[in-house]
């Protein structure tokens, strides 16, 4: 079961690449951003694309600071992200390569198994299985 | 494997050429376009993530040369070949035929100012 994301919610989107259709833009991915609301619940297009069984999920707005996405730049920009994209920052911040300082807030740092940079790809319909 | 579409924030694109009170067809086609994508969307040939994917499934450098409904009409034909709703013979045919409605403008003349589409 996931549990729904609420408002404020820090979320990393997906790295993965797929080849397939995905409403996950290039340059949103591997990005941290901030829940700030559910839009309803929607099929993965991922998954209706090929025509591949998809229940609705949540789908949020999130917002991403632009230096976040593009290195540069102080406005907002919020995409509109299904649930299979995004988990929540706290576990997946562990995965991403140390920032030039100690870390922030450092979570429990051997998380084993949380997927690294280059970890196997995350296909977008994960987790759809069991629900 | 980003495909051809995914160019947010990506360099040497021009700006959104806004039109105040822009018509909602450039030619009489589009609407045709139009209006045969929500038919064939409605009746279940394919879905709306279908149709986008056949968008982005275009070839690159005939994305970058086509207008909006051209995209459309690529799209609509390339998923009505591969469902055998229409053979490619039918498709070459039909286009070959140059109907009095479709000669006016085909596809292949854009009204808008893409870059400099052949």
């Amino acid at each position: 079961m996931t549990e729904p994301l609420r408002p404020g919610d820090r979320v990393l989107t997906s790295r993965a690449d797929p080849a397939h259709h995905t409403r996950l833009p290039r340059y949103a991915r591997g990005a941290v951003g901030t829940v700030v609301e559910m839009q309803g619940r929607h099929p993965l297009p991922d998954l209706r694309s090929r025509r591949l069984p998809a229940e609705p999920e949540p789908v949020y707005t999130v917002a991403f600071a632009a230096s976040e996405l593009f290195g540069d730049g102080d406005h907002t920009v919020t995409v509109d992200l299904w649930h299979s994209y995004l988990r929540p920052a706290e576990d997946a911040t562990a995965g991403r390569p140390a920032p030039a300082g100690p870390p922030a807030t450092a979570g429990p740092s051997g998380v084993a198994g949380s997927s690294g940079m280059a970890g196997p790809p995350v296909t977008a319909g994960n987790g759809e299985e069991e629900r | 494997m980003s495909r051809i579409n995914d160019v947010g924030g990506m360099q040497g694109f021009p700006p959104v050429q806004q039109e105040p009170d822009e018509e909602p067809f450039h030619a009489d086609w589009e609407a045709h376009v139009f209006a045969v994508n929500r038919a064939l969307i409605g009746g279940g040939v394919y879905n709306l993530d279908e149709f986008r994917d056949a968008i982005e499934r275009m070839p690159p450098q005939q994305y970058l040369a086509s207008s909006y409904y051209e995209k459309w009409f690529f799209a609509i034909t390339t998923l009505l070949a591969e469902k055998g709703v229409l053979t490619a013979a039918e498709l070459a045919g039909e286009a070959g035929a140059g109907s009095a409605g479709r000669a006016e403008a085909g596809p292949s003349a854009s009204a808008e100012p893409g870059p400099d589409g052949d």
